[in-house]
């Protein structure tokens, strides 16, 4: 959804600077406006940051400094820009956005959430709002917040690609392949594109045709190689297939397009761990982490490259807070009876061990989900 | 390096059933139902049942159960080697035909009387064979106490032979599967293509497994009730009896189906008199995944890879979960170094039964071959990247890392097979450790080692007098060309099979081999000094016997 996030932080800079234009008619800020409209970014945050230390609570200069410290890339500079001027207009939806934005771009989609959900309330009928919202979901996993969002829009006219494409992607992740198909088919009505072939690969990757999925994927691929998410697919295909050195390719390569990738920086940090070089794992998880705070498969993931270096205090500490949060976390428990083990903590580590066979035993008693045979086998006793 | 072959021939040569004469074929009873035994077996086993120094071969078949009827009727297979590369079927003469529906096999003296008995395994009642020494065997089960009783609701797989409480005995362990029979026999729905698989042996509840007490008499008594194996449910496939803590004491390693393995230490007698078993798996860090996950844990061997003294286990799994190269820690706790033994990647999609450390080459390093084939035979119709047959794959030990030379095997390592049991012995006592892999509804496969040309060996066969009469749990050391290495008499290994009870010590190029000792198994526990030994041939080393015969 690169793309679409561009011209979305277009539209929102421009409006900032008419705004601005308009209000300020001081040398300072004029000047600091001609050199953000000349593409003058430095010069333009050196003139605004002079004219804010004279009219620090002037908003619009704010998030004009925002934008033009975004367009060189310093969302972390932006983002305290952007809140003091939320703080002196609460109640102004192209600020918001523009802090969402920011927060996008540094792949803190948690944040961006929080601005894009006041923005949306605030104009509901924005399709922009409501894409950009949408995405920051997707990434995040939350997929039935996806398709709450996008299935109004869906029902309306639409030859928006971008409402299929995220729709369809969160039906199928959420199971419902039969749904997600209508959107894979309305893509494809439109002549093959990559995004059809990215939606028919994961469908085949959900009902576990790896193969079939690898194929779409890598057709997805030669189509449009900065697709987002087009490599992280075709690397798991790959995985799933045997095919690791050219999974690990692939994750890398979605990176390079879309460094906030979620799964290729997760399955990367897998790949490496399964080589045992936790060295490398280590930041793949960590970056997923960021991306996916709080998420309990990274932190797993985590906890067991600290337990792999020997840092089992680390790796305790993370353990204990995942089971304490999921208590059936059953291979946390695992690892936890692990690290206690090696801490010669041999009580707590029964007691994980416990917990383990308690929950093991819990999930056979839960099978099995199939019928007797009836049959007419012979009456040979066993 | 991987030595080379004389005359170029490849390093393992498939010899055809109209060389070797073993024209029988296993039968898997594949039905629509696809009920689960029929795709568990079959096992082999290299043993000298006639004790004329040449290996004889045992096939396990499957028979009549309570959900197949055989048309016509089926037998196990024994084929006496003519030590000229044929075999002759001697199956109805020596008494062994059948057992029911037939798994694996463990041979061993369990009476010390100097011939090698049976152990069948089964789906429905195991069998026991006792050796006659006369070329004969008789069904002893129920006077051994080993009758359908102490069987019921247990689905034997793999078993070993081995002297847990070091009294010079022969006990036995047997691997139960899961709970299988008119009462839990399931189908597991419809595939992709409206068909009943073989389901996946999570729908089934786990069984312990069983440890039998060798009396002394011909009798046997169930030993593990109250310990810890007999509190561990497991659903297990393969067994290796071993020292992992090198404390004199064997202990057991089970490969499980879809729970976690077990590794039970053998504590030694408690106050009560009884042997203690601590299953310690997790804490050793061999029951799971790296990602905590059990597996599906089918064949397991052990052998010390990386000349340390202390013994490395592996376990074999299906596809996608890969296998695991335990290195051991020295401290009950072991790494899985598969991933730098190049082993995980080669068996990312493979599923693998009948394993086993071997120094295929004798350079003295134990080398590692790996049977492999997918459970459900329609695997190949709904996936594209697993196979129902699969490779086998070799791996070469080049001072303490393996290195995947299955390329370099010979035609038969490019071919395919539905392979489970795998058993390992030089059938042509050329010094040359073969393979023979049961495969599951097919002809057994029989390939002779051509490997290692020019280095040379001496072949070893411990014959205990106070200790067990097979000198499981033995410490053989040797030193040749400056170099000392050990090997321990472990007992069992891979799947549902059993091996040449002789063991090859590898040299080299090394002209002499300095000495050989023996430190036997307890109650002896007598070290014996050998020299002066000859190279390239078979001797036999008696306890407390200075002469080498």
């Amino acid at each position: 959804m690169q793309w679409l996030v561009t011209r979305i932080v277009f539209v929102a800079v421009l409006c900032g600077l008419t705004n601005a234009a308009n209000e300020s008619p001081e040398d300072l800020l004029r000047g600091a406006i001609t050199s953000q409209q000349s593409g003058d970014f430095d010069a333009a945050i050196r003139q605004y940051r002079e004219y804010l230390k004279l009219q620090p609570n002037d908003a619009r200069a704010l998030s004009n400094l925002g934008a033009a410290l975004v367009h060189v890339g310093r969302y972390e500079e932006a983002i305290p820009e952007y809140r003091k001027a939320m703080k002196l207009v609460p109640d102004m939806p192209a600020i918001a956005l523009n802090l969402a934005l920011a927060y996008y771009k540094m792949g803190q989609f948690q944040p961006a959430i929080e601005q894009l959900v006041k923005v949306h309330k605030a104009m509901p009928t924005s399709d922009q709002t409501t894409l950009l919202l949408a995405d920051c979901y997707l990434r995040l996993g939350r997929d039935k917040d996806v398709i709450a969002l996008l299935e109004p829009l869906a029902k309306r006219p639409t030859d928006s690609m971008a409402v299929d494409y995220m729709l369809g992607t969160a039906l199928i992740r959420d199971k419902q392949p039969d749904a997600g198909q209508i959107y894979v088919d309305r893509i494809l009505h439109n002549g093959g594109s990559a995004e059809a072939l990215l939606l028919m690969g994961m469908t085949k990757m959900m009902v576990a045709d790896f193969a079939g999925a690898r194929a779409d994927l890598e057709k997805a691929v030669q189509l449009n190689p900065n697709l987002p998410d087009v490599y992280s697919y075709y690397g798991s295909a790959l995985m799933k297939t045997g095919d690791t050195p050219h999974a690990a390719e692939a994750f890398r390569k979605e990176l390079e397009t879309n460094p906030n990738d979620f799964n290729a920086h997760m399955y990367l940090g897998v790949l490496f761990k399964e080589d045992q070089d936790y060295a490398h794992a280590l930041p793949h998880f960590e970056r997923a982490l960021e991306l996916r705070p709080g998420d309990e498969a990274v932190r797993y993931q985590l906890a067991t490259v600290h337990m792999a270096n020997g840092n089992l205090d680390q790796a305790r500490r993370e353990l204990e807070s995942i089971v304490k949060q999921s208590p059936d976390f059953t291979e946390a428990h695992v690892t936890l009876a692990t690290v206690y083990y090696k801490m010669k903590r041999k009580l707590d580590g029964d007691r994980e061990r416990a917990i383990v066979q308690r929950l093991n035993a819990a999930a056979q008693a839960k099978q099995p989900g199939v019928k007797e045979v009836q049959s007419g086998a012979s009456a040979i006793q066993q | 390096m991987v030595r080379a072959t004389e005359g170029g021939a490849p390093l393992f040569q498939e010899i055809p059933a109209s060389a070797s004469g073993i024209t029988w074929v296993h039968e898997n009873a594949m039905s629509p139902n696809r009920y689960l035994p029929e795709t568990m077996g079959p096992g082999c086993a290299f043993f000298d049942y006639d004790n004329d120094g040449w290996m004889d071969i045992f096939l396990v078949n499957s028979g009549p159960s309570d959900f197949y009827t055989p048309p016509k009727p089926l037998r196990n297979a024994l084929y006496r080697n003519n030590r000229d590369g044929t075999f002759t079927d001697v199956t109805e003469k020596a008494g062994v035909v059948s057992a029911g529906f037939g798994m694996g096999v463990a041979a061993g003296d369990y009476d010390n009387d100097g011939f090698t008995d049976l152990f069948v395994t089964a789906y429905g009642p195991p069998a026991l064979y006792h050796n006659n020494g006369d070329g004969t065997f008789t069904d002893v089960s129920a006077r051994a106490g080993l009758g359908p009783d102490v069987f019921r609701g247990h689905w034997t797989t793999s078993a070993v032979w081995f002297d847990y409480d070091n009294d010079g005995k022969l006990d036995l362990f047997v691997c139960s599967f899961v709970e299988y029979g008119r009462e839990h026999m399931m189908m597991c729905g419809d595939n992709k293509l409206g068909h009943h698989f073989y389901c996946i042996p999570r729908v089934f509840k786990g069984t312990p497994s069983l440890l039998f007490h060798n009396n002394g008499d011909g009798t046997f008594t169930l030993a593990s009730q109250g310990t810890d194996i007999e509190k561990s449910l497991g659903k297990g496939l393969g067994v290796v009896a071993t020292d992992v803590n090198n404390d004199g004491r064997m202990d057991l390693f089970v490969a499980n189906d879809t729970v976690q393995n077990f590794l039970y230490m053998n504590r030694g007698k408690g106050p009560n008199g009884k042997t203690r078993w601590e299953e310690i798996g997790l804490a050793a860090e061999v029951g799971f995944s790296d990602n905590g996950q059990a597996r599906s844990g089918m064949g397991v061997d052990a052998g010390d890879i990386d000349g340390d003294g202390w013994q490395d286990l592996f376990v074999a799994n299906v596809d996608q979960e890969m296998f695991s190269l335990y290195r051991n820690n020295h401290n009950e706790d072991f790494t899985d170094v598969a991933p730098k033994n190049q082993i995980a990647g080669a068996t990312r999609l493979l599923s693998g039964w009948g394993l086993k450390f071997f120094d295929y080459d004798n350079d003295g390093w134990l080398d590692l071959i790996l049977a492999n084939g997918h459970p459900d035979d329609m695997i190949d119709q709904y996936s594209q990247q697993v196979r129902y047959r699969e490779p086998l794959l070799l791996f070469h030990n080049d001072g303490g890392r393996m290195r995947n030379v299955s390329s370099q095997g010979g035609p038969t390592f490019t071919r395919m097979f539905p392979a489970r049991g795998l058993a390992i012995g030089d059938f042509n006592n050329d010094g040359r450790p073969d393979i023979l892999i049961g495969n599951n509804g097919g002809a057994p496969l029989l390939l002779k080692n051509n490997a290692g040309a020019g280095n040379r060996w001496l072949g070893v066969r411990l014959v205990g007098v106070h200790s067990n009469r097979d000198a499981i749990g033995a410490r053989i050391t040797w030193s040749a060309g400056g170099v000392t290495r050990s090997r321990l008499r472990n007992a069992g290994g891979s799947y549902l099979s059993s091996h040449d009870p002789r063991e090859i010590l590898g040299v080299g190029q090394a002209e002499k081999i300095d000495w050989v000792e023996i430190t036997w198994p307890q109650p002896s526990g007598r070290k014996q000094r050998f020299a002066n030994l000859p190279l390239n041939r078979y001797v036999t080393m008696t306890e407390g016997k200075e002469t080498l015969s």
